[in-house]
């Protein structure tokens, strides 16, 4: 009987989901487990596995539109049986989801017509083609639609790409040279275009590397000339993420009363303390704790001391939260996500900077779970590295609490009537007002303060 | 192709030398459609047939089978065997012979004109030829490569007789390897004719300027070699000078110095071989006059092997670099398909170094050294011949293969090989390196047995900590 494919539940806070990818065509059979489509929502994506094994009949949601979870996007049939009736649009192919529906949730019986095959030719509408010819043409980079289909039903054979990709001329598919894949896979360069400068035509390393200066050179001329032509006076369309940023940020800016507390942080200890044990952690663990790792693990132990900073109001009350996981904000192309770091006030400083430096680096390969994204219970936001001296930022809801970290700089001051040079940074913890009181921020800014200030003390036990 | 091979031009390529830097431009210029000539004043084959390469391996073979035979147990009587002397130059003469030939003829077949004599550059495409005959002649040609090659050089205060003091031009052509010899060099010239004269039973010592021999070589290949010169009771004096050679009759007194010593000291020898370096060949080349730039001893030239003078092109010993017979053949095939309109350079770093000592060795690309001071993240991967089977069997268990491989990308950065075949096995790399292959290329490869080309496969093996035949390493 036939199973409907919806959008998961991807997070308590998201609510639409857009399918960037269908991994199967209609027609195709399909495993249990085994991914359907790739779905974003939330600034991530995320592959959606089959909910039954079957075939995959029909294809509701087209790529590219978005709709709330839940939606039915497509319908798993078993071999030779017939897509039920509610699923046939009253005319052209890939219609309007049934939104919302709970059919298989509520075990109500969908009626089954018997009269609509669900078969297709390759010559118009949705290729019909078997994994393994569909995986190969990918990866060599074929049209579908260009293929000359050989097996029954009109269904490309793997043979069928096979021969179509056979090369023209004397070059044998694609010759690359070992480092020259690896150059191309560490700076993300595609060699379908590449043409090779080697021995009958092998792509060579040089091949790659002025490949990717060519890629550079045209974005940065396309972009220089869409700022000039295009950018001023166009509308540039909101994708999932900037729509996810625009709406939860505004909520949380219209809902959560503001206020910020800024205070100096002598940085000089919390420095000398990392150099200090900087040689033993990176021989010890092959880790690199940063700033931001002391920073995380500081906040979470003041989190500790101050509950409320990890609570969340919501309609029954403040639910504060058992687990202290603290977020970092991190950009991206595009945009900004904020991957949490959990129990940071259990975890050991290389636990720490485990986990950051394992999340920062798929945020930036944009490899993050939705669960990674949506644990955060407090939020850290560090513009340290650029020439900020302070600033606020806005609560990431429903969070109660956000640290704003701005650039450590030099900074006169007097010991004993003699001007020192020190370094300090400038803190701003921005709270949920309504349930965070003047004197409870205060206190926090200034146990945090206190415990970057006496580092060996309170990194002793980590 | 971007030339036309018509106009007021004798040649479209004339080229001075017929080394293996000359005469192999000579066959790929004639091969490309170019009306070549080839002048040489002395025999085909150059420094390298005559007096290189091939005449000291010939010699090197057969003074390591009397040694081997020497010394193996397996043979009785092997302490009785004696070195003829005199067939041992004729069989070099036979050999040299018989390749210098082949090359006169390579040249026939493929359209290459050979004229014999002296020749002098007037002006960039203009030669001036003193024939063998005595005649004069003039040539007007689009394209000159020079190709004069080198000779020994000889410190100013070292008197060359010829007859106690030779270089290798000497040496080679009266082959006389008994007694006490005294080598002033110890580079890659001096270690092979150390090798010969070990082998003959000859009594050696070598005396070398810098701190150690084979400078250009991995440290770990200095000190194996170290080690083999030592057990075969070689005196090697390093950071040493010598001073003065005074003939006493049928002996040589050299006086030599350590760096950081007072006191110089004396030593009486039957025979001093200067193997000091060679210096390039500029008979011929008034670089002054004509305005051409040199770069030290040597002609300067770009990229494309091009000199100052356009269409003047100069390759191989006389411009520096490795001296080595196949790096001129590399210029050679360069500077032809760059006549030929091409815009190529030789890759130097693909050039193979091969030295015949007491063990062979094979190296390419960098040393560790010179990699880790070159800033390259590396790692390691060694395999002593003393695991392979192969070696074992053939009874020459000395020696390993070494490879410097990039942390991150695999890159074949170095690979270094000291024993038997060790000249012959470095070739795999050389391709491996040429095609970018990475040091796993060299393991995953299926390598025959029982050949000491698994050695490779297991210092490559080794590198990611996964050689077969080696103890288990500690988890990195």
């Amino acid at each position: 009987m036939a199973v409907e494919v919806v959008i998961p539940m991807l997070g308590v806070t998201v609510e639409n989901g857009k399918i960037v990818e269908w991994l199967k065509t209609e027609g195709d059979p399909v495993e249990k487990g085994e991914s359907l489509f790739i779905v974003e929502a939330d600034k991530v994506t995320t592959e959606v596995e089959s909910p039954a094994t079957g075939i995959l009949a029909k294809i509701l949601l087209p790529e590219g539109e978005e709709v709330p979870v839940l939606t039915v996007v497509g319908l798993i049939t078993e071999p030779g049986e017939a897509i039920p009736d509610a699923y046939l649009p009253p005319g052209a192919s890939g219609g309007v989801p049934s939104k919302g529906s709970k059919a298989t949730e509520t075990g109500e019986q969908v009626d089954f017509a018997e009269d609509a095959p669900a078969t297709q030719t390759a010559l118009s509408g949705p290729v019909r083609i078997v994994p393994a010819a569909r995986k190969l043409a990918q990866d060599r980079g074929l049209d579908l639609h260009s293929l000359l289909p050989s097996g029954p039903e009109n269904v490309i054979t793997y043979d069928d790409v096979v021969k179509a990709d056979a090369p023209s001329d004397d070059a044998v598919p694609q010759r690359i040279s070992t480092l020259a894949r690896r150059q191309a896979e560490a700076h993300g360069v595609s060699t379908d275009a590449i043409k090779g400068t080697g021995v009958r035509g092998r792509i060579m390393r040089s091949d790659v590397t002025a490949a990717a200066d060519t890629v550079r050179l045209e974005r940065k001329v396309s972009r220089s000339a869409a700022e000039v032509d295009a950018t001023f006076g166009s509308v540039i369309p909101m994708d999932s993420m900037r729509q996810t940023i625009a709406r939860r940020l505004a909520g949380s800016a219209f809902t959560a009363p503001h206020v910020a507390f800024y205070t100096d942080v002598h940085m000089d200890p919390l420095l000398q303390y990392r150099k200090s044990i900087l040689n033993a952690f990176e021989k010890h663990y092959d880790l690199r704790p940063s700033i931001n790792d002391f920073l995380i693990k500081a906040v979470a132990l003041t989190i500790r001391e101050f509950p409320l900073l990890n609570g969340m109001l919501k309609d029954d009350g403040i639910h504060v939260l058992p687990n202290i996981n603290v977020g970092l904000a991190v950009a991206i192309p595009n945009g900004l996500v904020v991957p949490a770091i959990t129990d940071a006030d259990q975890c050991g400083l290389k636990g720490i900077v485990q986990q950051r430096s394992d999340l920062v680096g798929r945020a930036l390969k944009g490899q993050l779970s939705m669960d990674e994204m949506e644990r955060g219970t407090f939020t850290i936001s560090s513009l340290a590295q650029f020439d900020i001296t302070f600033f606020t930022s806005i609560l990431n809801p429903p969070q109660s609490g956000i640290l704003s970290v701005g650039k450590t700089r030099d900074e006169l001051y007097l010991v004993d009537g003699e001007v020192k040079v020190r370094h300090v940074a400038t803190m701003g913890l921005a709270v949920d007002h309504r349930i965070i009181d003047g004197a409870m921020a205060a206190g926090f800014v200034q146990g945090l303060k206190e415990k970057l200030e006496t580092p060996a003390f309170t990194f002793m036990h980590t | 192709m971007a030339i036309t091979t018509e106009g007021n031009y004798d040649y479209d390529v004339a080229i001075v030398g017929g080394g293996p830097g000359g005469y192999t431009a000579a066959i790929c210029a004639a091969r490309g459609g170019l009306r070549t000539v080839l002048i040489e004043r002395d025999a085909l084959g150059g420094t390298c047939l005559n007096r290189g390469c091939i005449p000291t391996k010939s010699y090197i073979y057969d003074t390591k089978l009397f040694r081997s035979v020497r010394d193996t147990p397996v043979i009785r009587g092997g302490e009785k065997v004696q070195l003829d002397l005199a067939a041992l130059l004729a069989r070099k003469r036979h050999v040299v012979d018989t390749l210098v030939s082949g090359v006169q003829g390579l040249l026939r077949s493929n359209g290459a004109d050979v004229i014999r004599g002296e020749a002098r550059l007037i002006g960039a495409n203009c030669i001036q030829i003193a024939k063998s005959n005595g005649e004069l002649a003039e040539l007007n040609v689009r394209h000159v490569v020079l190709a004069n090659g080198s000779r020994p050089a000889v410190p100013p205060f070292i008197k060359v007789d010829g007859r106690l003091v030779q270089t290798t031009d000497e040496l080679l052509d009266t082959p006389e390897f008994s007694g006490k010899v005294l080598i002033i060099g110890g580079g890659v010239i001096g270690i092979e004719m150390a090798t010969i004269f070990l082998n003959a039973g000859a009594d050696v010592t070598i005396i070398e300027m810098l701190p150690d021999i084979l400078a250009t070589e991995d440290k770990d290949i200095r000190r194996e070699m170290k080690r083999q010169l030592k057990k075969r009771k070689a005196a090697v004096l390093v950071a040493t000078s010598v001073k003065e050679i005074a003939i006493q009759g049928d002996q040589a007194r050299v006086t030599f110095q350590a760096q950081g010593r007072e006191q110089a000291k004396t030593v009486t020898v039957d025979k001093v071989l200067v193997a000091t370096g060679r210096m390039p060949v500029l008979d011929g080349i008034d670089s002054n006059k004509l305005g051409l730039e040199t770069n030290g001893p040597y002609l300067k030239v770009n990229e494309r092997l091009e000199t100052n003078l356009p269409g003047v092109f100069a390759i191989g010993d006389l411009i520096g670099g490795m001296m080595l017979a196949h790096k001129a053949s590399a210029d050679a095939e360069t500077v032809v398909d760059n006549i030929l309109g091409a815009d190529k350079s030789v890759e130097s770093h693909l050039i193979p170094r091969c030295i015949w000592g007491l063990l062979e060795i094979g190296a390419v690309g960098l040393s560790e050294e010179e990699a880790i001071a070159a800033g390259r993240k590396i790692r390691v991967g060694k395999f002593p011949f003393a695991a392979s089977g192969a070696a074992r069997a053939m009874g020459h268990p000395e020696g390993f293969v070494k490879v410097v491989g990039d942390d991150a990308t695999g890159e074949i950065v170095g690979l270094h090989i000291i024993g038997e075949h060790a000249t012959d096995l470095i070739a795999e790399a050389v391709s491996v390196i040429k095609m970018e292959g990475a040091v796993e290329d060299l393991s995953e490869a299926i390598k025959p047995h029982p050949t000491l080309s698994e050695a490779v496969m297991e210092a490559a093996l080794d590198w990611n900590g996964q050689a077969v035949h080696l103890p288990r390493k500690s988890k990195r």
